[in-house]
């Protein structure tokens, strides 16, 4: 469970240039939940996946990770609970390193790193056969480097490392928006199916109110650094972007004249 | 070239071999410009020198010029990772600081290992003459040097060292402490290199203070050359490149200088080193232009 109470982050307080980024947040997720979180910019979605994943200190509130106060979670332990895809497909791997090798250092996510080699051969069975599940082909590059696959390939593989090892949580943060539109649909019913699989606390961080609605149990909106919206069950089955975009109209009172929420 | 002059010029080279792969680890791997190894080839040779002639066992001596080549390479990376000075500044510093300290260590410029017991004493006198001995000798060292790094870099622990060279921001998102491993990749670094100086100390019969100027130039040189030579990805052949790089680097000064129609003379090392070098960085260059 990810129990997020209270939280507020202030960039460059005291400045000119302070940022309320957040202002009071209050999130419960139960283990096994998939939460699609939507918001415009500035809305604070980057923020709260960055707290969560430790990038980022709370100014006040507290984070709890299955059980555990993210705040004493530092480094190796926050890893071990946190694995994350990244929006940019080159971040979320080294291209310099081949396949096998990245899918290495994320099978050792949060462990400790030893002297005993990285790719053992009961290792390279494991990872091939992960691979395999893509349908990409990818099982017969092991050797290859990473840089030589597409950014869509790159976020599948992400996904794959993502999951090697054991997490109580899953950030993905607009893990789709870098790609071409048929790319997008297959990394994301891979997403579903990885997230099926493994049964992951996950958090889904979008621009796209139509991928908010379509995939996940529980959908949260965000704006100005607060939670406006949070629907789950058939409330939300139901729901339709309009309707998602009235709501938001007229709990927020104002109108809404950001479009890229449209977008998608 | 005749043919001592030769066998010269690779055990030269071979002695640098050392020096090549720490500068592939700090430049290659971690993407950190170290200089400190202008400072720690000659602490090494320093440290070396000092114990032999106190009578310390030449391993012993040898191994204690690596350890101190890896707490200068700590300095460096302490002054970078902990205070945040930009990593080229940070190994200035510690360079220039190693001069004063060098000094101190001999104290005085040079100091010479005539007649002293060295590693290689016990090689001597097996047959072969001396200008094969040495080579050979430091051959077998590099050899065991190579499969070790390239071990390491296939460990766990070493491609979380390479994947912080590549991408910190992923590497810390999958657990790994950027800054140890920054740490531990300076100091191995520095080792091998102050290593390499206490080899050169030990084959040369000296020990100089000087002796560390244009070490980063001729372990880049190395690196550059091999990766010209042998274009790969994987890391033993890489590993093996800068070794090759560094001698094939060394046989091409001595062609230089030796070959008396051009007229260079000793004095112009410098000057050959930095046209060879620069040869080996627009080489490249100018092949990609051509295939484009």
């Amino acid at each position: 469970m990810i129990s997020v109470s209270g939280l507020e982050v202030v960039f460059g307080a005291g400045t000119p240039l302070e940022k309320r980024a957040l202002r009071g947040v209050d999130l419960v997720v139960p283990a096994g939940q998939f939460v699609s979180v939507i918001g415009s910019n500035g809305a604070g979605k980057s923020t709260l996946l960055g707290s969560l994943a430790g990038d980022v200190k709370p100014t006040r509130g507290t984070i709890e990770i299955a059980g555990q106060d993210a705040a004493r979670l530092s480094g190796n332990g926050r890893a071990r609970a946190v694995a994350r895809v990244f929006q940019d497909p080159l971040a979320g791997s080294c291209g310099a390193l081949t396949i096998e090798e990245n899918l290495a250092l994320a099978h050792a996510r949060g462990k400790r790193r030893g002297l005993g080699l990285a790719v053992t051969s009961s290792r390279r069975e494991l990872f091939r056969e992960r691979l395999k599940e893509l349908g990409l082909g990818l099982e017969n590059r092991l050797e290859d480097q990473m840089a030589l696959l597409s950014g869509g390939q790159r976020q599948a593989v992400s996904l794959i490392m993502a999951t090697l090892a054991r997490a109580d949580l899953l950030l993905l943060d607009e893990h789709t928006a870098a790609l071409d539109p048929a790319m997008a649909e297959f990394v994301m019913s891979l997403t579903e199916r990885v997230i099926g699989e493994t049964g992951v606390t996950t958090l889904m961080v979008t621009h796209s109110m139509r991928q908010a609605l379509d995939h996940g149990d529980r959908t949260v909106m965000l704006h100005e650094g607060k939670v406006v919206l949070d629907v789950s069950g058939d409330e939300r089955r139901t729901m339709q972007v309009e309707d998602l975009l009235h709501m938001f109209k007229r709990m927020r009172g104002q109108e809404l004249d950001d479009d890229a929420l449209l977008i998608g | 070239m005749s043919e001592i002059a030769f066998l010269g010029a690779v055990e030269l080279g071979l002695v640098y071999g050392f020096v090549a792969l720490g500068v592939y680890l700090s430049f290659r791997i971690l993407d950190f410009p170290d200089l400190t190894v202008d400072g720690s080839f000659p602490l090494g040779a320093a440290v070396a020198a000092v114990m032999i002639l106190a009578g310390v066992n030449p391993w012993l001596a040898s191994f204690a010029a690596l350890a101190a080549g890896a707490c200068a390479g700590l300095v460096t990376a302490t002054l970078n990772q902990r205070f945040g000075i930009l990593h080229l500044l940070a190994s200035i510093l510690t360079m220039i600081a190693l001069f004063s300290i060098n000094l101190r260590v001999m104290g005085r410029p040079n100091v010479a290992l005539i007649m002293q017991d060295t590693v290689l004493t016990p090689f001597r006198g097996l047959g072969l003459p001396d200008h094969y001995v040495r080579p050979l000798f430091v051959a077998v060292l590099l050899v065991i040097a190579v499969v070790l790094v390239a071990r390491f870099l296939k460990s766990e622990f070493g491609l979380a060292m390479r994947a912080t060279g590549v991408n910190a921001k992923m590497a810390r998102a999958q657990g790994v402490s950027t800054s140890l491993h920054v740490y531990a990749g300076i100091a191995l670094a520095n080792g091998l290199v102050g290593f390499s100086g206490a080899l050169f100390a030990q084959t040369n019969g000296f020990a100089d203070v000087t002796s560390g100027i244009g070490t980063i130039v001729v372990g880049l040189a190395a690196v550059i050359v091999g990766e010209t030579l042998l274009k790969t990805r994987g890391i033993l052949i890489a590993l093996i490149g800068c070794v090759v790089g560094s001698v094939l680097y060394r046989i091409a000064i001595q062609l230089a200088l030796s070959a008396d129609a051009i007229g260079l003379q000793a004095s112009d090392l410098n000057l050959v080193t930095a046209v060879l070098v620069a040869i080996a960085l627009v080489l490249p260059r100018l092949r990609a232009r051509r295939a484009a």
